[in-house]
């Protein structure tokens, strides 16, 4: 009973202090609220809503006579126009001045298209380059207006390449490519790649389909979301150990305080009052992570996953975030140096072990060493037992994990209690 | 002289504190090169590009072999031969050991050069930025692999009105010398950037900010933690106020404004000290080009520091306990940074995010160190930033010497 009050009078006196409202719930909800604000206006039922990118076309390339007027130019400025949900186009007649306006990020992009380079397009020796100018430190955007140009660019690539093997292949054979043949395979390519294009374009192409890793089903239509849920684990995960660690640190201010000094004085037996302040160090991580679930539940529509991986990742992460807290605190003298350990060692820990929260936004940053690195911090192992029970993962999913937490919860526990018993015994 | 003094004080203070080593130069350098590795900066592995599995149902077949090679030729993707069971090609997919997977079917190549349509199987997490990125790259190469199908098929109808009749050799020759063609097409697109050498579309597939190592993460983290270097001149406020040193020096002959502007200085001088040696870092370590606009980066680094002590100076205002000074300093800490861009790019965020991140100082930060060593802009480039970082000096200053209290 002894411990229980202890513990209740900590627990009470912790959610009366700014520092548990402001870095355990305060801060980890206005981070959550951050990259919801961040991420949150991208998510769609339809996938990702991505921002516009500006997009000057300079178009140098002339029509010609001899293609019926047809120009690869302004082909390509129509369909770039005609995409107003991704670009957002200007035109211009001169290439240094839309150059000049990404490089004072007046636009994101110039794509600048060569003169002659309808004339190129139709002579199987000749060659074009469009030129997409961009701003080096934006990564989206330009890379969507890559892909859209250069897939126009290959459809006439391929006619050409198809011109060049029907020649290649009649030569061969004794026979000469007449310019009826010339034309007619264009023609004929040129007709295959616009209905692929399009039946791309509406979702109905066969050239492949697209199947999701976990289920095995069709793509997760709301990958923004699923970041969203990302960046929640990690504020969590981060936030819980600084409050196992600060919550632990109680001990010693009451030492300095000299009110634990008088504790012991009473009848109350040393176990009894250091039971109920690591009591009060788990409730505490308890009362963070539930409220962090439920707030994220109901207001950034996280989908955290089937009850038990859940409630197996949360366990961990009490476990092994309290642990944690008693066993760093246990190592200290006093509260000057718990600053070095709250604002230092448990940041340098805890971005090491979420870190996938900052990579994943970034093409091919997540893989190898961004998953071997956080596994050597114990916040590292609670994000991978919260991300494999995210979402469709299993009770055999989250178990390796959870038992690390487990494992390394119990072992600090023990030397913390351990080295607090030596120094109070 | 006694503001100089005063900020002298503060200074011995503050380098006397073994911690404050660790928050303004351990800290960053560290992160610096954590995020600098994670998003590639070391360039340890052979090949930088996205692996995807690619897994051949159709044994070997022609068109499989071409689809690799095709993969293989790409600057985004490399194919990684794998004989494992699909079940766990998707655990190496969603554990993002691979970017992608492609299964080539069993009767891929017989079916799609009789003209059937059979489609491939792409296994990939539509929510990994890795997995997006590949899938581009894989479309594409197999749209031209098809476009190689269908240019060998129009061959053989030419040579067929020409009276010939093209046989599997026929088309096996003409599918050889489409795909070689597709190396090397003579359409192509040329991508440049601003302040970087022009280079081929194939050399720079994912060209970006990420393609300088560290270029991100060293001007990230050299804001976020010039923000927690303000953390221990802010604590000296709070003691002196709290030990009534504060009142002491009241009754000399230091006026307040002194008082202030000694502390300010401290802070400021803290701070562009800090990032000095973090400019010096990216310079000599990292190969970051800081120095090539030396007056620019020199303003970037004044008005940057100016901003952050006037914060500095307004936390040890408002703050009555050390405690609380760590917590006014780490949650714009990790806000600002957030919203800043100084963790991510914010051109991967919606269009409010960027628009809001760009009313706070650390976006203009971000964008004063990238004009200079990413975007290879000049002085001029940095003018607005800096200025926007002055302003925001002035707001903070002015706020922090209204709220002054001497006990």
């Amino acid at each position: 009973m002894k411990i229980i009050d202890i513990a209740w009078k900590d627990i009470l006196r912790a959610l009366r202090n700014l520092f548990f409202l402001g870095f355990g719930i305060g801060v980890p909800v206005l981070m959550g609220g951050i990259f919801y604000f961040a991420f949150g206006g991208m998510a769609s039922d339809n996938g990702l809503d991505i921002p516009q990118t500006d997009v000057i076309v300079v178009d140098l390339d002339e029509p010609d006579a001899a293609f019926g007027g047809f120009a690869v130019g302004q082909l390509t400025v129509d369909a770039l126009a005609q995409n107003e949900s991704l670009f957002k186009v200007t035109e211009m007649d001169e290439a240094a001045a839309a150059r000049e306006a990404v490089d004072n990020q007046e636009a994101d992009v110039a794509v600048i298209i060569p003169a002659g380079f309808t004339a190129a397009a139709f002579d199987p020796d000749g060659e074009g380059e469009i030129e997409i100018y961009q701003d080096p430190t934006l990564i989206l955007g330009p890379g969507i207006v890559k892909g859209f140009v250069g897939s126009i660019v290959d459809a006439f690539a391929g006619a050409s390449i198809a011109v060049k093997v029907t020649d290649g292949q009649l030569s061969e054979q004794g026979i000469d490519l007449d310019q009826a043949t010339l034309w007619q395979v264009y023609a004929e390519y040129g007709g295959w790649a616009q209905e692929l294009g399009e039946s791309q374009q509406a979702g109905t192409g066969s050239l492949f389909t697209v199947q999701s890793p976990l289920s095995g089903e069709e793509k997760d239509t709301n990958a923004a979301l699923a970041m969203i849920g990302g960046v929640m684990m990690g504020m969590m995960v981060f936030y819980a150990f600084f409050t196992g660690a600060s919550s632990a640190q109680n001990i010693l201010q009451e030492e300095e305080n000299g009110t634990l000094g008088r504790l012991f004085t009473t009848p109350t037996s040393i176990s009894a009052i250091l039971g109920g302040k690591f009591v009060s160090v788990f409730a505490l991580v308890v009362v963070q992570v539930l409220v962090l679930i439920g707030f994220s539940s109901l207001i950034f529509k996280t989908q955290w996953g089937a009850p038990i991986p859940l409630a197996l990742a949360a366990i961990g992460l009490v476990v092994v975030a309290s642990s944690f807290g008693i066993f760093i605190m246990s190592f200290l003298k006093d509260t000057k140096q718990t600053g070095i350990v709250i604002g230092g060692v448990m940041t340098v820990l805890g971005m090491a072990g979420i870190s996938s929260v900052f990579t994943s936004s970034v093409p091919g940053a997540s893989g190898g060493i961004a998953q071997i690195i956080p596994l050597f911090t114990p916040q590292g192992w609670a994000m991978r037992a919260w991300e494999l029970a995210y979402g469709s993962g299993g009770i055999g999913d989250v178990l390796v994990p959870f038992a690390v937490c487990i494992g390394l919860g119990i072992v600090s526990f023990l030397v913390g209690v351990y080295r607090f018993k030596r120094r109070f015994g | 002289m006694r503001v100089i003094d005063l900020a002298i004080k503060d200074l011995t203070q503050t380098i006397r504190d073994w911690k404050a080593a660790l928050f303004l130069v351990a800290m960053p350098i560290g992160f610096t090169l954590f995020f600098g590795v994670l998003f590639g900066g070391m360039g340890g592995e052979q090949d930088p590009r996205l692996p995807v599995g690619f897994i051949d149902q159709d044994g070997g077949s022609i068109l499989s072999i071409h689809l690799s090679d095709l993969l293989d030729a790409s600057d985004a993707v490399r194919p990684v031969v794998l004989e494992e069971s699909i079940d766990k090609v998707e655990k190496k997919v969603s554990d993002e050991e691979l970017a992608a997977a492609v299964v080539v079917p069993e009767g891929y190549t017989e079916h799609t050069l009789a003209g059937e349509d059979v489609a491939l199987i792409v296994i990939v997490d539509g929510g990994s930025s890795g997995g997006s990125a590949a899938q581009n790259s894989i479309q594409t190469a197999i749209t031209r692999l098809r476009g190689a199908v269908q240019a060998a098929r129009l061959s053989a109808d030419a040579f067929e009105a020409q009276g010939g009749s093209p046989n599997d050799a026929y088309l096996a020759g003409a599918l050889d010398r489409a795909i070689e063609a597709w190396r090397e097409p003579t359409l192509t697109i040329a991508a440049a950037q601003s302040g970087m050498a022009i280079a081929t579309e194939e050399e720079s597939a994912e060209s970006g900010v990420y393609d300088i190592p560290y270029a991100h993460a060293s001007p990230g983290m050299m804001i976020q933690f010039s923000i927690t270097g303000i953390m221990g001149a802010a604590q000296i406020i709070v003691l002196e106020r709290k030990s009534r040193s504060m009142q002491r020096l009241l009754t000399t002959a230091i006026s307040r404004v002194e008082i202030v502007l000694g502390h300010y200085l401290a802070m400021f001088v803290t701070i562009f000290l800090q990032l000095a040696l973090l400019i010096g870092f990216g310079q000599l370590a990292l190969g970051l080009d800081y120095m090539r606009e030396p007056i620019a980066i020199f303003l970037v680094a004044v008005t940057m520091s100016l901003w952050t002590a006037g914060l500095g100076l307004l936390i040890g205002v408002i703050a009555k306990t050390e405690e609380q000074v760590i917590i006014y300093c780490m949650i714009p800490m990790f806000v600002l940074s957030a919203l800043g861009g100084a963790w991510m790019p914010l051109d991967v965020t919606g269009e409010a995010f960027q628009t809001i991140g760009h009313l706070l100082p650390t976006a203009w930060g971000m964008d004063g160190l990238q004009n200079i060593i990413v975007r290879g802009l000049g002085l001029e480039s940095v003018l607005l930033p800096s200025g926007i970082m002055l302003a925001y000096a002035i707001v903070l200053f002015t706020l922090a010497a209204w709220r002054f209290r001497f006990e």
